[in-house]
């Protein structure tokens, strides 16, 4: 089917060494390292036997090529440039416990460590002891530091409770001296990208600890510029997702391992929360065009909030979702989200639509999307045993939710057929039922009226949740161009003029088969014309159309009828996509008072 | 190079004007081997990505050589195609060192195979395996093997190890495609008398 020959599957040589990685998707990056134009896949690869140890691999196409280690378990790697000046070298920041080792041309560059945290006053108070009682007396003192909750312990005292008794004393006297400190842990990285016309720009370095701070760092000196909290009590960010420039305005989108989702605003020095699910999550995505959050969690589902904590709309995932990354495709004007779920298949939604999905060999654990060797868009994928595919996206690729939403209005309307039952008007049933509603004619026709009354009301709410839902002024379904409304209302009454402006804020698709629909009561406004069809809008040209309005005045009085109030005098623009039932865009246009006519 | 004067003899007709289509991905060589077609006081030293695409005309004894050099990037690949009904021969670059994007140039070749302009014609196409001297390079009977060259038999087709830098491999393999229009040429003039 068509649908699957979007991917082009890179093909690995049998007899050639197939290098093996154990990665998670916030260790994956895609960098210029040896700015060669060829892009390379740098990954953390973790090995778990009993000693934990992190290297961080570099691979040419799908080998293996340079492997640095590490000094510990990284939480996150990221690559971004940090300066303007040429030849351009891109820096790999890798977090490590609560510090972030800058990395350029392979070399250790720059280590940033986060502010460090008072320890519990218990803490301090018994390292002050320790070193002065008596060797006897010491267990009962690191027995008392048990207390404490690990999470807020210093490392030392970590340290000094994992020691067996003999060598606790020796410890105790080598670190007498050491300030009682801990640090938080690093568990997530972002990056917030200057506004520049160059295609690297430099970027400021997003942190986001486990003690709910975060923390941006500037891009050439890496000093600490802005540190904000994720909300007001102390919580465990897991993952985040950035959008904007630390210049203008940013959005970090922190999700919790308690499954709220915050939002931090440059403006704010603290998130709040949007909202809250009720399982962990595997992957977080800010959508740059319209804002919208994505997550998707072990629950099964895929779900987009807007920014305001609405709920848009549910996804049903096949199985678990293993992890999830978004994919830009430019050229499209799309961005597409790529869930990788358990048992293998990889599934691309458009918003609510599944416009691709495909099958691996195994269950998929880490993904990373972007620009890789010279090819621009490049899926590389790790199983979880550890094997690494690359897909390259073909060039013919389109992603046309009404593709798959063919087949599947075919299935839906293959399924309204099936629930017709079939059943003879001859039979007993029926003859019955005939008779019992000519005895009780009364109820039949009572118990009719109420359930077509109520069906009336359900489409009303109905039409009501629809309009109200597209109450924008930036249409939100993305399966068309986008458009933009904007209003003008001229003159003093109670002639008015209104200007509507229309715009198509796609980069090349037209905005056609439009409507604009204008609602007004009757009492209070007269339009002599409601309705206009609209040309083909091109994307950059924008469209001016206008309407009459004349606000209906009493002859006599020359006042506004009284059931006109400031509230309701108001106007609804709504703007209509031919076969479509929901309005694109529905906005209220506030109507000024209008004076008599002289 | 001198190539082009050798060549052109072949052509007993001097005003004849043969184009010749330079096709493959971004950063396989095609700028660079046109380079090296060229005279040599025209010879650029270094070679910067194409955009779009930029013809390069050789006359060599009145015939009139015209290279179209695109540009193999992503977004002007879909430009390849509209120079498909103007040429005599095409010349395909093989990057044999980037094995990841096999699939891509097999994906390419099968698309330009199809292409309506070209899917009835006899057109001869030379593949050139470029950067034969990197460490990683495929050879040329691997990469044949990978596209899947055998299935072309309704087109002549020639494959051979280059190196554009040095100018290793490039001769022969013009050296055939010439031949082969020609051979073309004179066939098609048999068939009008
Ligand atoms: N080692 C090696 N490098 C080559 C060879 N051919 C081209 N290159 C290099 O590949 C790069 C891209 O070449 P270019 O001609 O611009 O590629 P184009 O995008 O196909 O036009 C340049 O840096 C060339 O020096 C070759 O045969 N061997
Ligand atoms: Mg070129």
């Amino acid at each position: 089917m068509s649908v699957n020959a979007k991917w082009l599957q890179v093909i690995v040589d049998e007899d050639e060494p197939r290098p093996r990685l154990n990665t998670v998707t916030s260790c994956m990056t895609l960098c210029d390292i040896k700015c060669d134009n060829y892009v390379r896949l740098i990954a953390a690869d973790i090995a778990l036997e009993d000693e934990p140890t992190a290297t961080l691999k570099i691979f040419r196409g799908t080998t293996l090529h340079t492997e640095l280690k590490l000094n510990g378990i990284p939480a996150a790697v990221q690559s971004f440039y940090s300066d303007e000046s040429e030849p351009k070298t891109p820096i790999i920041a890798v977090a490590i416990a609560e510090s972030v080792l800058f990395f350029r041309n392979l070399k250790p560059y720059f280590k940033y460590t986060v502010p460090g945290l008072g320890a519990e006053e218990l803490e301090r108070d018994l390292w002050l002891k320790l070193p002065t009682v008596r060797v006897e007396q010491q267990p009962a003192l690191v027995e008392s530091l048990r207390s404490i909750e690990r999470p807020k312990m210093s490392r030392k005292s970590q340290k000094l409770i994992q020691l067996s008794q003999e060598e606790q004393n020796e410890f105790i006297l080598k670190y007498a001296d050491a300030t009682v400190m801990r640090h938080p842990n690093i568990v997530a990285l972002g990056c917030l990208e200057r506004i520049s016309s160059d295609v690297n720009p430099p970027s400021h370095l997003v942190i986001a600890t486990d003690n709910g701070d975060i923390l941006v760092l500037e891009p050439q000196s890496f000093g600490l510029i802005y540190q904000a909290k994720t909300c007001d009590y102390e919580t465990v960010p897991s993952m985040i997702a950035v959008h904007g420039t630390y210049e203008t305005d940013f959005r970090i989108v922190i999700a919790t391992r308690y499954g709220g989702v915050y939002l931090l605003r440059k403006s704010v020095k603290e998130g709040q929360e949007i909202f809250k699910i009720s399982h962990p999550f595997t992957g977080l995505m800010l959508l740059p065009v319209d804002q919208t959050i994505t997550v998707c969690a072990m629950d099964c589902r895929l779900v987009c909030y807007s920014k305001k904590g609405k709920q848009l709309y549910v996804n049903k995932l096949p199985a678990l979702p293993m992890c999830m990354i978004p994919i830009t495709l430019p050229h499209l004007g799309l961005t597409l989200c790529c869930v990788a779920l358990e048992g293998g298949l990889v599934q691309l939604y458009l918003q609510r639509y599944l416009v691709n999905e495909f099958h691996m060999v195994s269950t998929i654990g880490a993904m990373c999307f972007g620009r890789t060797g010279h090819e621009d868009y490049v899926l590389n994928m790790v199983s979880v045993e550890g094997e690494i595919f690359v897909k390259i996206l073909k060039r013919t690729a389109a992603f046309d939710p009404s593709e798959l939403l063919a087949l599947k209005g075919n299935v839906e309307s293959k399924a309204m057929v099936e629930t017709i039952l079939e059943k003879s008007k001859k039979s007993s049933i029926f003859v019955e039922q005939a008779a019992r509603e000519k005895q009780n004619a009364k109820t039949t026709y009572g118990a009719f009226q109420a359930e077509l009354w109520r069906l009336r009301y359900v489409a009303a709410r109905a039409t009501v949740d629809a309009i109200n839902s597209s109450e924008s002024t930036i249409s939100g379904d993305i399966t068309h161009a986008p458009v933009k409304l904007s209003a003008e209302v001229c003159g003093i009454g109670p002639e008015f003029r209104l200007y509507l402006t229309i715009q198509n804020m796609s980069s090349y698709k037209m905005a056609s088969n439009l409507t604009v629909l204008l609602h007004a009561d009757r009492r209070h406004y007269t339009l002599n014309k409601s309705m206009a069809k609209l040309p083909s809008i091109l994307p950059g040209v924008p469209l001016k159309i206008d309407f009459e309005i004349v606000a209906v005045l009493d002859p006599n009085l020359k006042l506004p009828p009284h059931t006109l109030t400031i509230e309701n005098s108001q106007i609804r623009v709504m703007l209509l996509k031919a076969r479509q039932t929901k309005p694109l865009i529905a906005a209220v246009i506030a109507m000024p008072q209008s004076e008599a006519n002289v | 190079m001198g190539m082009f004067k050798k060549i052109s003899t072949f052509f007993k007709n001097k005003s004849e004007k043969v184009t010749i289509l330079v096709i493959g991905l971004n950063n396989s060589g095609k700028s660079t081997i046109i380079n090296h077609f060229k005279s040599p006081h025209e010879q650029a030293a270094i070679t910067v990505p194409t955009v779009g695409f930029s013809l390069e005309q050789i006359r060599s004894e009145g015939v009139l050589f015209t290279m179209v050099d695109t540009s193999g990037a992503w977004r002007y690949r879909s430009l390849w195609e509209h120079h498909f009904k103007n040429c005599h021969g095409i010349i395909y670059v093989i990057d044999s060192s980037d094995r990841m994007r096999l699939v891509v140039v097999r994906d390419e070749l099968d698309t330009l195979l199809q292409h309506p302009d070209l899917v009835n014609r006899s057109i001869p196409i030379l593949l050139y395996n470029n950067k034969v001297d990197c460490e990683d390079s495929l050879s040329s009977v691997k990469i044949a093997a990978a596209l899947g060259l055998h299935n072309i038999v309704d087109k002549p087709w020639h494959i051979t190890p280059s190196n554009a830098v040095t100018g290793e491999g490039l001769e022969d393999g013009v050296h055939w495609l010439v031949q082969q229009i020609k051979s073309m040429n004179s066939n098609n003039k048999k068939l009008k008398r």
